[in-house]
């Protein structure tokens, strides 16, 4: 066992090439605008033909591994991919990742599914294996990608949610966040509150999925509590990042917390929010919920709001439906900063192109299809040329080519 | 049969008057048996609200996830004079 600390040495997070404002999926859907204040969203990014759950992956991962040494790289040991958008029922996206990520061969891979929460589920696992010094030294990649299958048959969901991915390199180099060894809650049982039974399908029970979400967070704190004596839900964290179905949400279970575990009015809830959970919904707002990436994306938005001067503690909420949650925590400091802000995600938000309803429609009958097992498949990349050109940042970025004969071919661009 | 603590005819004028509270657009008449807190222009933070506002009222403490299922403002009065008992 390393007396080390270990926790999360790099991250990145991709939100894809385009966005659409909420508000037009409201008018266009004719949704009730009323809707809109308690929804607190601007806009969800969107995916392209060319994209998938391995390329967003990959996209994520790619200036990770590429700023590692060749040695640093070959310490990856582990790749975790976690996806409730599998491609097969038995190859995982990991194993086209760790292709195209070009690791090592002695890195093994595989993939984790519980909806939203896998890669929390494989973040502790990870750390677990770095701490363990059963092979100092050694590297866990785990890596959350999902793409949405909503369109307008969700209704209210459609807007809120879209395709990205966050890649984390685990190690006993922690600059990004020191994770609380020892420090987590767990909260578990059997629902259905939202599911994909097929390839195209969402299914959502709207309330049974929230207040599921809500049971989770104050049990799921209540074990963390239970770990971790004398912790007080309003001083112990100076920032809290949770799983974000929509910041509405993030917003009433924060309200919902500090009414049962504090005597704070509503006047100093509302304060405590702005000043300890809003940083962490500033990027969620803009692309929508990631699925499994959700509260890395959180996490992300929290160390780029706050550019920390000193240690602050963390307090993270993973939550998947179905449902399996955990709350744990972590400290980022400086150094955090220096780190997240060499991926410049800012900038890869703001520079998302932004789709007009019909080019959005246009788009959905493809993506919508991105999951389905296909034998032959082509994918026209010429025709998004403008789209690609216009990245802000000139990385090589992987493409989906072809499908041959259930194989997924790539290109980088 | 037991004796209810609370009367269902209070925990009836407990849920219309938080949900009132909660969506002051909507007039008392509105408010009937036969539909659900979502047929009265409810989103889903504002059910979470009026969920939270009742059990603080009637000082119960109840997992949110015991109210996904129920079909109407009939059926939240009649789980909540259950769990007063």
């Amino acid at each position: 066992m390393t007396s080390s600390p270990v926790g999360i040495e790099a991250l990145n997070v991709y939100c894809g090439l385009a966005q659409i404002p909420v508000e037009v999926l409201f008018a266009e859907r004719g949704l009730n605008r009323d809707r809109l204040g308690n929804l607190m969203m601007n806009q969800r990014s969107v995916g392209f033909p060319f994209e998938d759950p391995i390329t967003n992956a990959v996209n994520a991962a790619k200036p990770i591994v590429d700023a590692l040494t060749p040695e640093q790289k070959e310490r990856i040991e582990v790749l975790i991919t976690a996806t409730e958008s599998g491609i097969d029922y038995s190859k995982s996206v990991a194993s086209y990742v760790h292709r195209y990520l070009g690791l090592s061969r002695r890195c093994q891979f595989m993939e984790a599914k519980q909806a939203c929460y896998a890669a929390t589920g494989a973040v502790q696992m990870g750390v677990a294996y770095v701490a363990s010094g059963i092979s100092p030294g050694a590297k866990v990649l785990v890596i959350a990608t999902d793409v949405t299958l909503a369109d307008g048959r969700n209704q209210y969901i459609e807007p809120v949610v879209g395709p990205g991915a966050a890649a984390l390199l685990l190690s006993d180099r922690p600059r990004i966040l020191t994770v609380d060894f020892g420090a987590f809650g767990n909260y578990a049982f059997e629902t259905l509150d939202s599911a994909r039974p097929t390839p195209t399908e969402e299914v959502a029970d709207v309330d049974g999925s929230l207040f599921a979400y809500l049971d989770c967070l104050k049990q799921a704190f209540l074990a963390y509590r239970d770990h971790v004596e004398g912790t007080d839900f309003a001083t112990t964290f100076d920032f809290l990042a949770m799983h974000t179905p929509f910041a509405g949400l993030v917003k009433a279970s924060h309200r919902k917390m500090m009414r049962e575990f504090t005597r704070a009015s509503p006047t100093e809830i509302e304060q405590d929010f702005t000043q300890r959970v809003f940083p962490s919904v500033v990027y969620a707002r803009q692309v929508g919920n990631l699925g499994a990436a959700s509260v890395y994306l959180g996490l992300a938005s929290v160390i780029d709001e706050v550019k920390a001067d000193t240690g602050y503690r963390v307090g993270l909420f993973s939550y998947g439906s179905g449902c399996c949650s955990e709350f744990y925590s972590g400290v980022i400091d400086q150094e955090s900063t220096t780190a997240l802000g060499e991926m410049q995600i800012g900038r890869h938000l703001a520079g998302r192109c932004e789709l007009t309803f019909d080019q959005y429609e246009e788009l959905l009958k493809d993506t919508l299809l991105c999951l389905v097992p296909r034998k032959e498949h082509d994918v026209e990349i010429g025709q998004w040329s403008a789209v690609l050109d216009r990245r802000s940042n000139p990385r090589p970025f992987l493409t989906l080519k072809r499908v041959r004969n259930y194989h997924r071919e790539y290109e980088w661009v | 049969m037991p004796v209810s603590d609370v009367s269902r005819e209070a925990i009836d004028r407990a849920v219309r008057e938080v949900i009132t509270a909660i969506l002051p657009a909507v007039s008392p008449d509105a408010i009937v048996g036969n539909k659900h807190l979502r047929d009265l222009g409810a989103d889903s933070v504002d059910r979470v609200e009026i969920i939270l506002m009742l059990l603080d009222r009637l000082h119960l403490d109840e997992p949110m996830s015991s109210f996904s299922g129920l079909p109407d403002i009939d059926g939240l009065v009649a789980f909540l004079h259950e769990r007063c008992r």
